[in-house]
């Protein structure tokens, strides 16, 4: 019995284009892209190729683009970059940002910054009048929006955000790691200051990302010791794994139109038939704009159904999980207000280029029965 | 062919949890593992809280990882703390002294343990508890002693809903000690070599006063200095704090040229009561909380109680019997035990029920 892997909004696998573009820097020379000779010539410009293909695709400057080990470390820049450039201002980030956000965040308010948690409305969409209440309060280091959710897919008015927050001179970040390849992502259109993006949830190796900057932004950078990427983050940098995200990037954009049609009839397929055959079945963020590749639906009282449907060889998520494994509490759950008694039994269904008909209708065939078992538990 | 049997197995990660997964699967089971998260160890506060650098969670994976079958970690934290965490802190605060393992295989990890089966499609459910599964000439299902008299722990199981035991299976109950090492090394069980834990899991340094001042705040009258007396009312020094007191106990009771113990905890006015050796005997118990696995022992009828874990079990006779409380009388005087603890019914080796104790005679 073959699995079926529902998550690839938690990681994809390596792509074969990803992997024949990092192979000759895995298997061929070695260089350091900052060393003088002909050897760190020859990886220089492999990195600065890599910077313009993965910028030209987003539509940025390759000087706007700075390599890091991956979406947290991107977002902790964002973050506490801007607040140790900002001394004093506050940090303002939505109460459903993912948890590396919220733990850069956190660090900021180590360092001084008042930070607050803009709420959300049922789907997960920030609050534009709560935003500019708090805009209007006093000065904002950095306001931080995601683009896509990672739990709801649920997409937030970035450019909206990005103009509320600069007519107070306010800084925006969006974590666009869920939204790269899922919904036209446009730096020049959106009008962000910062930018995250991971590789592993494109199909490059995990352990690669960016944090596009905006020129003229002040950051300050929190690995010191070396000038490279513009100052921004000392450390050799990841030469194959920076090609390899570039490719991934490209390849995400290049084809996002073709697949968002088929993981919009995916999803189409999936939720008429969560409709039909689970009765007490919520669709969440249902009528907001969201990606066409996250699904995220609760029923009552269904604790473990992740883990029951695991062991039908269905690959889903819940919520995110802690060092543990465990299940934690989700924040965004809570934020959007969903009932204790869903909390525990949402499923978070994301789709990849290969999710196909089939694994969607084993899904729905085997639910009702894994529902039917965890519902059936009674002891006295 | 016939589909395997799925049993799910409580994986603590530590060595008699490992093997009784692993001799599951030898028998041809098809074996799920799940390790219970009860307790945060890590307090830090916020949104990225590190909660679950446990060991235990650790060597239970790894341990699954070899023998090739699904692990999983589940949160029961919730459950746990109002269910076995709250009652330890209560108790102690009403001058008792509680048995929070028994709590928690009462209300919390066996519940689980099924409730997780079923969803799964479990047909059984197993721990690496060493006691034996047995059926009485009516088929009703009950818990025996197991093989290994010193490491029997069916003292710590009388609290198991009797609607569960059908369910259970315990691969070490007829094993040693001292086997179940062997079969763990031989195997290369990564937890081999593991210590016997000890200590309450939820108090990892043992200071137990410690987690009830940081439960209760320095002030709760169950940490305030009081009186120590004697029977007959003398003053004989200051303790430190009541909960701090068990029934029995020896230590922490200051020079008096003899050898105290202490008799009893009076929370209404702290004072915790102290005597000699003689002092600490009593001729029955009176135990509430009732639960039964086999059909409750008649009035006048003999049976034997145990009150501690390793302790042996003592005759006594049923003087009295209603559904919420038994009164027993021993065969010879016993010590005293202190409130709170658990009485294990057993006649032979079958585990008939138990109960609370609510006070000596």
């Amino acid at each position: 019995m073959g699995g079926i892997y529902l998550d690839h909004a938690a990681t994809t696998p390596v792509r074969p284009e990803v992997r024949n573009a990092m192979a000759p820097w895995l298997e061929g020379e070695a260089g350091n892209p900052s060393s003088l000779h002909a050897w760190g010539r020859r990886a220089r410009a492999a990195l600065e190729e890599a910077r313009e293909r993965l910028a030209a695709a987003l539509g940025a400057a390759p000087d706007e683009v700075v390599f890091t080990s991956g979406g947290t470390e991107a977002n902790h820049l964002a973050i506490v970059g801007r607040a140790l450039a900002a001394p004093g201002k506050r940090v303002l980030v939505s109460a459903v940002e993912h948890r590396s956000v919220l733990g850069a965040a956190e660090v900021a308010a180590e360092l001084g910054h008042p930070t607050e948690r803009l709420p959300v409305d049922t789907a997960g969409c920030v609050d534009l009048a709560a935003l500019e209440t708090r805009l209007r309060a006093g000065p904002v280091a950095v306001v931080a929006v995601q683009w896509v959710n990672n739990e709801l897919g649920t997409v937030q008015p970035v450019a909206q955000v990005a103009a509320l927050a600069h007519a107070y001179a306010a800084v925006v970040h969006t974590d666009a790691i869920q939204a790269i390849g899922k919904v036209p992502v446009d730096w020049a259109a959106a009008g962000v200051d910062l930018l995250t993006l991971s590789g592993h949830k494109l199909g490059a190796p995990p352990g690669i990302g960016a944090l596009v900057v905006r020129r003229g932004v002040a950051l300050r950078p929190l690995l010191r010791g070396g000038a490279q990427e513009f100052g921004r983050r000392a450390g050799t940098e990841p030469l194959p794994a920076a090609v390899g995200l570039a490719v991934a990037v490209e390849l995400a954009v290049r084809e996002r139109a073709a697949r968002t049609e088929r993981w919009r009839a995916l999803r189409q397929r999936l939720e008429e038939g969560l409709r039909a055959r689970v009765p007490d079945v919520w669709i969440h963020a249902a009528d907001a704009s969201r990606s066409p590749a996250i699904v995220s639906f609760s029923v009552p009282e269904a604790d473990g159904l992740v883990l029951a449907l695991d062991l039908e060889g269905i690959a889903v998520s819940a919520g995110s999980a802690c060092a543990s494994g465990s299940p934690e509490p989700s924040h965004v759950l809570e934020a959007i207000k969903l009932p204790a008694e869903r909390r525990g039994s949402t499923v978070r269904v994301s789709f990849g280029p290969d999710t196909s008909e089939a694994d969607v209708d084993r899904l729905l065939e085997t639910l009702p029965r894994v529902l039917d078992r965890l519902r059936s538990w009674v002891l006295r | 062919m016939n589909e395997p049997r799925t049993v799910l197995v409580a994986m603590s990660g530590g060595v008699d949890s490992s093997v009784a997964a692993a001799l599951l699967v030898e028998q041809g089971y098809r074996v799920v593992g799940l390790t219970m998260k009860t307790f945060c160890y890590a307090g830090t506060p916020g949104p990225t809280r590190a909660c679950c650098g446990l060991e235990g969670i650790q060597d239970a994976r790894r341990v699954a990882q070899g023998l090739g079958i699904p692990h999983y970690v589940v949160d029961v934290e919730e459950d746990f703390t109002r269910d076995v965490i709250d009652d330890f802190v209560q108790e102690y605060a009403a001058g008792r002294t509680p048995n929070p393992c028994v709590r928690c295989n009462g209300f919390t990890k066996f519940r689980d343990l099924l409730r997780r089966g079923r969803a799964f499609g479990a047909e059984a459910i197993a721990t690496g508890h060493y006691a034996r599964i047995a059926r009485d000439p009516d088929g009703r299902v009950y818990l025996r002693r197991a093989v290994d008299a010193a490491k029997d722990q069916t003292y710590f199981l009388w609290m198991l809903p009797r609607a569960l035991l059908p369910a259970l299976l315990f691969p070490l109950g007829d094993l040693t000690k001292a086997e179940v090492r062997q079969m763990a090394a031989s195997r290369g069980l990564p937890t081999a070599q593991k210590p016997e834990s000890q200590e309450i899991c939820f108090v990892p340094d043992g200071d137990y006063r410690g987690f009830l001042r940081q439960r209760l705040g320095d002030d709760h009258p169950a940490l305030a200095p009081g009186p120590l007396v004697t029977r007959t009312g003398a003053v004989v020094g200051q303790h430190t704090g009541f909960a701090g007191y068990t029934v029995g106990q020896r230590r922490g009771l200051g020079a008096h040229g003899r050898r105290l113990y202490v008799l009893e905890v009076r929370p209404q006015s702290r004072e915790v009561v102290v005597g000699e050796a003689e002092e600490l005997l009593c001729r029955g118990l009176v135990v509430g909380e009732l639960n039964w696995h086999l059909p409750p022992p008649a009035e006048g009828s003999w049976v034997e109680v145990q009150t501690r874990h390793r302790a042996p079990a003592v005759p006594a006779q049923v003087e009295r019997i209603s559904d919420d409380e038994l009164h027993l009388r021993f065969a010879q005087p016993q010590r005293t035990v202190a409130p709170g603890q658990s009485a294990a019914i057993y006649r032979e080796e079958a585990l008939l029920g138990g109960g609370r104790i609510r006070r000596s005679v």
